[in-house]
């Protein structure tokens, strides 16, 4: 009862705020700060924005914090060329300006690499996420032919029409009792072949390119597609040194367009 | 797009492997970065427990920006890597690493090592081990790095001496200047190891265990300490910081990327404390209190917000309400934080009409509680320890704060205090009942936001060099288990007892504090027998064995008892009485007999009570009263 009041209270209180300002920031990290957490990137953003004096909108209340949110969480480790995440503002400021400001207080491995505002009554950044393109560096027992290894397994690997990922039943045989416990959080077995759009290896170094279905309905990691490729080739003992992710999409038009354009007012 | 690649000392795969991978890697803002090759001297300064808690620690943050100031040196971190980290580096030989650089500690010319509390101990040898530096001073030579501690541990270095080639004793802004000039010249001329430490001595602060001859009693006491040259110091002095306004201050201090303890801007106030409370060791090691001024603290303020983006500032010092500039402070920093939506932290403040205030407007009341520290139940009690707080300012307290909309509140105590009886533990829960009646006193039915909450919590009393309580026996096992039971017991008699939670600490973490707090030389067997035998991170309770450490005194040979249970003689002559940290035995002999009459003593605000610190020449001593 209370929640949902408190719920009523905050869209009724938004629905009396002027216009929103909201803008959509690329960011890309490479190096040694790749290994912080989603929510560590969301902290180091929080005090970037407050060092940068861009003039963010913030909650009201005791503890008034900004309206930030990211379009899909950076794993440990991973990579990327192009997230996004979206802040509100309090006031118009040009989207080259925002970037300069945040790039000028950056630390080691973190860029700013555009923003753009987003239309009113744009959908968050996550709401909009269709797909990703992602890059995986790979080391294996033969690194003299590792590239055409990569490139026939990506072949075969996109000839199977079922790809299933997670535990199949038969696995967890070994008691009653165990099986009781673990019925209910055992995933089903998911098909994801329907999620990877594109999977080619390069010819010039052992790289991995894919283009994968990041949505609510199939969601696909780069990780599995990798795992499922590697344990088809098991004497080859690949693994994946680096995983980046390229590019997130939304859909517009039945197309994918980079999450920064769909924030571009046309 | 320029991506800095600096090197790291851990593989990806280890790094995937490890919780929280990024306490490794560095990199953080304001973190400095300085060429190896381009500076003379290389300072690893470690705190020897997880980057977590470390990071938190002001007075790293102080030492490493002044140190970095420098151009000469580069100060860098080390923390202790965490269990799952340590055995993989000694499963794969990696050498302990700090983390700027990610260069082997073993390649420094100074380990600098905090010790901000006993339970460390054991982790100061999984440092050197990790390092790969033998456990000893006398067992290192000229490719090791000079292992030097600090800390309020320094006030009683005995029982981890012999791991350090020296200590420094005292506030770390004012010396380091002088060693590391000496060590440049040492280094430039050739001169040994064994020389510069003996060269050390003449700094004041610098003590180097090596340097004294140690004699006991048949009884176990210490019966003397003797330099072995005759240009080494009997006594070394305590150095402090004498003008708090011209000394450095962390105004970009290093911003973790992962959530620190204190994940907050840290704003120190003033050094010291007026009160005297006589089972307190920091009110008297960082006498005499030493203000920073409003204008000041205005301008660390907004330099470290606008260098850290915290949105959080905390004001810290041993008691915040005792700055004469609060009022004026506060009002300043509410407006500059309301300006840039910066929350602000108010712990240690009196709870009294004004701090009601001040919290109401920078905090939610529903969501917060109060916080009073009687730490003993009784007035009888209060008048022992020298805590200057009655059951009225309580009282009135609380009333206060009830009428405020406050209904959560929290009250620290401890039991094993000298001369306590058992009156005066059932004191403690009947002062929790007196608290919840002035709620429903205060507080009409209709207003009423549920059931008042109090949480008592007690600690066990640990008797510190440089107190009162030097020469308290401690409580054992048995005697502090039942005070906490009587206790429990007590509360739950109350009228009142359903509004009341009590708590109470480990008790064997206590004991061993205990030993190490007022050890000598003799100690130290144990606690390297103690890490060999699986001893590491002891603050934290799961990961500590009573049975393991009685194990190792006893192992070793350590009458471990005499250091705690008996009432030390009032000539008797102390492992720690080589300090000199201002306050003169003889004065605290003296607040010793006034415990005991149940006398109390003047704070140092009311009038000057004598303790020697007036020698020092700065802060309140100076100040007209």
């Amino acid at each position: 009862m209370q929640r949902l009041r408190l719920c009523k209270l905050s869209v009724w209180d938004l629905c009396e705020e002027k216009m929103s300002i909201t803008v959509r920031f690329k960011f890309a990290r490479k190096g040694p700060v790749r290994y912080l957490g989603h929510l560590d990137m969301l902290r180091y953003f929080q005090k970037a924005v407050m060092r940068s004096g861009i003039p963010a909108k913030y909650t009201e209340g005791f503890h008034p914090h900004q309206i930030m949110s990211f379009a899909y969480p950076l794993g440990v480790a991973m990579e990327t060329d192009g997230d996004y995440m979206d802040l509100e503002l309090t006031e118009e400021v040009s989207p080259e300006e925002l970037s300069d400001a945040l790039n000028a207080v950056m630390q080691e491995g973190i860029r700013i690499c555009g923003a753009a505002r987003l239309p009113e009554k744009a959908p968050n950044a996550m709401a909009s996420v269709a797909a990703a393109d992602y890059e995986i560096h790979v080391d294996g027992a033969h690194p003299e032919k590792l590239q055409d290894v990569l490139m026939t397994a990506a072949v075969n690997l996109m000839k199977e029409e079922v790809l299933l990922l997670g535990k199949p039943q038969e696995d967890a045989t070994s008691s009653a009792d165990h099986r009781k416990k673990g019925s209910k959080k055992e995933k089903k077995a998911k098909d994801i072949r329907p999620g990877i759009l594109s999977l080619t290896a390069e010819e010039r170094e052992p790289v991995l390119r894919m283009r994968l279905l990041s949505g609510s309905a199939l969601n696909v990691r780069p990780a599995d597609v990798f795992s499922l490729l590697a344990e088809r080739v098991p004497e080859e003992e690949l693994c994946a040194v680096r995983i980046i992710r390229k590019e997130i999409y939304g859909e517009k038009d039945g197309a994918f367009v980079p999450l920064l354009d769909m924030g571009a007012e046309a | 797009m320029d991506f800095s690649e600096r090197k790291l000392a851990l593989s990806h795969e280890i790094l995937m492997q490890v919780e929280k991978p990024s306490q490794y890697t560095g990199g953080e803002l304001n973190s400095v970065m300085k060429k190896a090759d381009q500076v003379k001297v290389r300072f690893a300064m470690c705190f020897p427990d997880i980057y977590e808690i470390g990071m938190s620690h002001l007075g790293m943050q102080i030492l490493y920006g002044l140190m970095n100031t420098y151009e000469d040196v580069w100060c860098e971190r080390v923390f202790s890597p965490w269990k799952d980290l340590d055995a993989i580096m000694r499963r794969d030989h990696i050498p302990l690493f700090a983390l700027e650089s990610q260069d082997p500690v073993k390649e420094f010319d100074f380990l600098g090592m905090t010790l901000q509390y006993e339970m460390c101990y054991a982790n100061i040898l999984q440092v050197l081990d990790l390092a790969g530096i033998p456990f000893h001073a006398t067992e290192r030579n000229e490719e090791d790095p000079i292992v030097i501690g600090g800390g309020p541990c320094v006030y009683n270095t005995e029982p981890i001496a012999e791991f350090f080639d020296m200590f420094y004793i005292g506030e770390g802004e004012v010396m380091y200047r002088r060693l590391f000039d000496l060590y440049e010249e040492c280094k430039e001329k050739g001169i040994s190891r064994q020389e510069f430490l003996h060269k050390a001595t003449q700094i004041e602060g610098i003590y180097v265990p090596s340097l004294y001859d140690v004699e006991y009693n048949e009884d176990g006491t210490l019966k003397s300490m003797t330099p072995k040259y005759e240009d080494v110091p009997e006594r070394v002095r305590k150095v402090l910081v004498k003008d708090m306004d011209a000394s450095y201050y962390p105004e970009k201090p290093v911003v973790p990327f992962i959530r620190a303890a204190q994940d907050r801007a840290v704003l120190e106030v003033q050094r010291g404390c007026i009160r005297g409370c006589r089972f307190c060791q920091a009110g008297q090691i960082y006498k005499p209190v030493r203000e920073r001024n409003v204008d000041t603290l205005m301008k660390h303020a907004e330099a470290i917000l606008q260098n850290t983006g915290y949105e959080e500032i905390s004001l810290s010092s041993l008691s915040t309400s005792d700055h004469s500039g609060l009022k004026e402070l506060l009002e300043e920093l509410i407006g500059e934080c309301n300006r840039r939506k910066i929350n602000i932290s108010l712990p240690s403040l009196r709870i009294d009409a004004f701090s009601l205030d001040v919290m109401n407007k920078v905090q939610d009341v529903k969501k917060n509680s109060l916080t009073f520290a009687p730490e003993a139940g009784s007035q009888r009690m209060r008048n022992v320890i020298n805590k200057g707080l009655t059951q009225d300012d309580i009282l009135n307290g609380a009333t206060l704060a009830f009428k405020g909309g406050w209904n959560k509140v929290k009250l620290y105590f401890m039991l094993g205090l000298p001369f306590e009886q058992e009156d005066d533990v059932r004191a403690i829960a009947e002062l929790c009942n007196e608290i919840a009646k002035v709620y429903y006193e205060t507080v009409p039915k209709d207003q009423r936001n549920g059931r008042v909450q109090i949480t008592a919590s007690s600690s066990f009393f640990v008797p510190k060099p440089f107190t009162a309580f030097q020469w308290a026996p401690m409580d054992t096992m048995e005697h502090f288990l039942d005070k906490a039971s009587l206790c429990k017991r007590s509360v739950r008699e109350q009228l009142n007892q359903k509004s009341i939670t009590y708590h109470y600490h480990e008790a064997g973490t206590t004991i061993i504090e205990g030993i190490f707090a007022r050890g000598d030389r003799k100690v130290a067997a144990a606690i390297e027998w103690a890490y060999k035998d699986g001893a590491l991170f002891d603050a934290w309770t799961e990961q500590f064995s009573y049975e393991r450490w009685i194990k190792a005194f006893e192992e070793c040979g350590v009458d471990y008892e005499n250091y705690i249970f008996r009432e030390r003689g009032e000539d008797e002559l102390f492992p720690w009485d080589y300090v000199d940290c201002g306050v003169k035995k003889e004065w605290l002999l003296n607040e010793w007999r006034r415990a005991r009459q149940e006398v109390t003593t003047s704070n140092c605000r009311d009038k000057c009570s004598g303790c020697g610190c007036a020698s020092y020449q700065c802060g309140i001593c100076v100040k007209k009263r």
